[in-house]
């Protein structure tokens, strides 16, 4: 396999139900071998990126290619993926092996090679004991397990998941997380994965499609979108964040200053070059984010500014604190934060902070 | 739920007598009667007055008289044919509905069960004249040159008794096997679809078999219709079609043999029964009983 060819591309891709557009002009590649997580609110067109990949519906205009042949028009039944459907769709009167060897039956495989591979397929993903029993007598872990089998006994160029986790309850949800990503290191198959959670998009992804309103915002690693989200979209739904608006500053090298309500504020601009080409003056968001923000000291001389506690919340490893800063303290409600201690954090609600982030750690979002 | 000692004792008192109500009525309306049948086919009858004593002669004339079991087994022949037709017909009309989409869907099946909104007598007599020597199927059939004369090949036996039967109780046939199949999860044949199967092998693997439980009620159903039945095989059966249903008739009306009425009774509901049970069996899926 290797990670730089594309194994699908997905051209100016558009879908619409009736008069109502979903999608929008999508372009997509998605490179062999790799775990491309599709991310965003529900209604963002995700789900309807997948059917169309898996030949679920039928595209409205664009085209969609495997290894450069246009598989648009291409049947559902003919095309090499397959899908593990939210709510599993297991066969209900079939057995766990049933299911499994589903696929391959349909395929007029020999009966031994199918028990084979049923066999090798139920080992993979744990569940070996469980193959003569009911998918109802199945536990919602288990059968999503048996739902992945399923899906990769055909040995498909590509695994379409449709936010299987969904149903699971939280500390399943996890364990099936790092259960996933192992699985797609150890067969090597490329995994799209749709799901509206970015910390399960965060854990699994080699890169992420981040969509809203039936358009890609941003397609990154997940260190890339983390930290240098290229829209405000982005920047608010990936993880939490401070925003400050203000306007845009002159260039200093791998930074730029933008004038906000908090002052001054530096922030990185490196390997942004649509940054570094934005006139001065233009609306911007400084984003920084809760943890990188800090208590300010002497050394802090750039990014400094104060504010006061309005609020504490305890979470667990951390603390977070909310902070109303700028002008009278009022103009702008940060998040801070720190990590917790057992003795509790240095800081007490309602007090006046210095607050500061090292320049490095912050970023520019246009408007 | 509040927990039970928070419960009025008026509401107590009402859902005791709900419960009371649910279990007293089918036991005074339907086992009752039942059993007072089964303790009846006891009896004997002598010289029009019935004893009312134990024998079991009325079983012992149904087991040897040379008219009763074969009556009993043709007519049980008869009726597993007509829920057989019944099911090949509706299966693909039901199948039909659920291709088509919202409002159509429901007016067709509507205006398929509108049958049994009309009087059965009625019913019979129309299809009566429809299988007529100079009925209606005769004489289309004549006009298209498939006959050369009309057929008595359906006029007053056995087969006008299929056909009347199958077209009376088709829409019971029809209304199971479309929920059963409205039942199936869409999702299910996409993934059939996915998983690389054709149209075909989606319809034989997963369709199918999903609504065998609907064609299982589908056919015990028409077939305990059709047992119970002496009507339609009085009205279209003439001589020739001699049905279980006509002889029962005949002890409780012409005979006035109620005892040995009763015992035939029996033997029908025995059948009844095992039909019922058997549609039970298969009606359910495998995978979903635990």
């Amino acid at each position: 396999m290797n990670q730089n060819t594309d194994l699908l591309t997905l051209r100016s891709v558009s879908k619409s139900y009736g008069t109502v557009p979903v999608l929008h002009d999508i372009d997509l590649s998605i490179k062999d071998g790799e775990f491309l997580t599709v991310l965003g609110p529900s209604g963002s067109g995700k789900t309807t990126v997948l059917r169309l990949i898996g030949g679920l519906e039928p595209l409205t205009s664009g085209e969609i290619r495997l290894d450069g042949q246009d598989i648009s028009r291409m049947p559902i039944n003919r095309r090499p993926f397959n899908t593990v459907f939210q709510d599993y769709a297991l066969f209900p009167h079939l057995t766990v092996s049933g299911n499994v060897g589903y696929g391959l039956s349909v395929r007029h495989v020999q009966r031994k090679e199918i028990a084979r591979r049923v066999a090798e397929a139920l080992e993979l993903v744990q569940l070996g004991r469980f193959a003569d029993r009911f998918p109802a007598q199945l536990s919602g872990g288990q059968r999503q397990r048996v739902a992945l089998a399923r899906a990769l006994i055909c040995q498909p160029r590509l695994i379409l998941l449709d936010e299987p986790l969904a149903a699971l309850d939280l500390e399943l949800r996890r364990q099936m997380q790092v259960f996933l990503k192992s699985i797609q290191r150890e067969i090597r198959t490329t995994f799209l994965f749709v799901t509206h959670d970015q910390e399960e998009a965060i854990g699994m992804a080699d890169r992420i499609c981040v969509m809203e309103a039936g358009h890609i915002r941003q397609l990154g690693t997940p260190h890339d979108l983390y930290y240098r989200p290229n829209c405000e979209f982005v920047a608010r739904f990936f993880g939490e964040n401070n925003l400050v608006a203000g306007k845009l500053g002159p260039v200093q090298g791998e930074l730029r200053s933008i004038e906000t309500a908090l002052g001054r504020l530096i922030c990185s601009i490196s390997d942004q070059p649509h940054l570094k080409a934005a006139a001065e003056g233009a609306s911007a968001y400084a984003a920084f984010r809760p943890e990188a923000l800090h208590l300010a000291d002497a050394k802090d001389t750039d990014n400094r500014f104060s504010g006061t506690i309005s609020d504490l919340a305890f979470a667990g490893s951390s603390t977070v604190a909310t902070i109303a800063a700028g002008p009278d303290n009022a103009a702008q409600r940060l998040r801070l934060r720190v990590p917790s201690r057992v003795d509790g954090s240095a800081l007490r609600s309602g007090e006046a902070v210095s607050l500061s982030f090292a320049p490095h750690e912050g970023h520019l979002v246009l408007a | 739920m509040s927990e039970a000692g928070s419960t009025l004792p008026a509401e107590k008192r009402l859902s005791l007598l709900v419960t009371v109500l649910a279990f007293a009525l089918p036991v005074v309306f339907v086992l009752v009667p039942l059993a007072i049948f089964l303790g009846y086919s006891f009896f004997s009858v002598d010289q029009g007055t019935i004893v009312y004593g134990f024998s079991l002669g009325n079983y012992v004339r149904f087991f040897t008289d040379p008219v009763f079991l074969p009556v009993f087994w043709n007519t049980i022949v008869l009726c597993v044919s007509v829920a057989i037709v019944c099911i090949l017909l509706a299966y693909p009309a039901a199948y039909f509905l659920t291709t088509l989409k919202g409002r159509w869907r429901y007016a067709l099946l509507m205006l398929l069960l509108v049958p049994l909104l009309m009087s059965y007598v009625i019913k019979i007599y129309a299809i009566r004249s429809i299988l007529g020597l100079n009925g209606f199927l005769n004489k289309a059939l004549v006009a298209l040159g498939i006959l050369q004369e009309p057929s008595t090949l359906f006029v007053f036996n056995m087969n006008a008794i299929l056909l009347t039967l199958t077209l009376l109780l088709i829409p019971f046939a029809i209304l199971p096997i479309f929920l059963s199949l409205e039942r199936i999860p869409q999702v299910l044949l996409r993934a059939s679809d996915d998983l690389g199967a054709s149209g075909l092998q989606t319809f034989l693997r997963i369709t199918l078999p999903l609504s065998l439980p609907g064609v299982a009620s589908a056919a015990s159903f028409v077939f305990v219709l059709a047992i119970g039945d002496f009507l339609t095989p009085q009205m279209v059966g003439g001589i020739s079609g001699f049905t279980f249903g006509r002889i029962l008739y005949s002890q409780f009306g012409t005979a006035y043999n109620w005892p040995f009425g009763a015992a035939l009774s029996v033997a029908l509901a025995v059948v009844v029964i095992a039909a019922i049970l058997i549609g039970e069996r298969f009606g359910r899926n495998p995978g979903t009983s635990a």
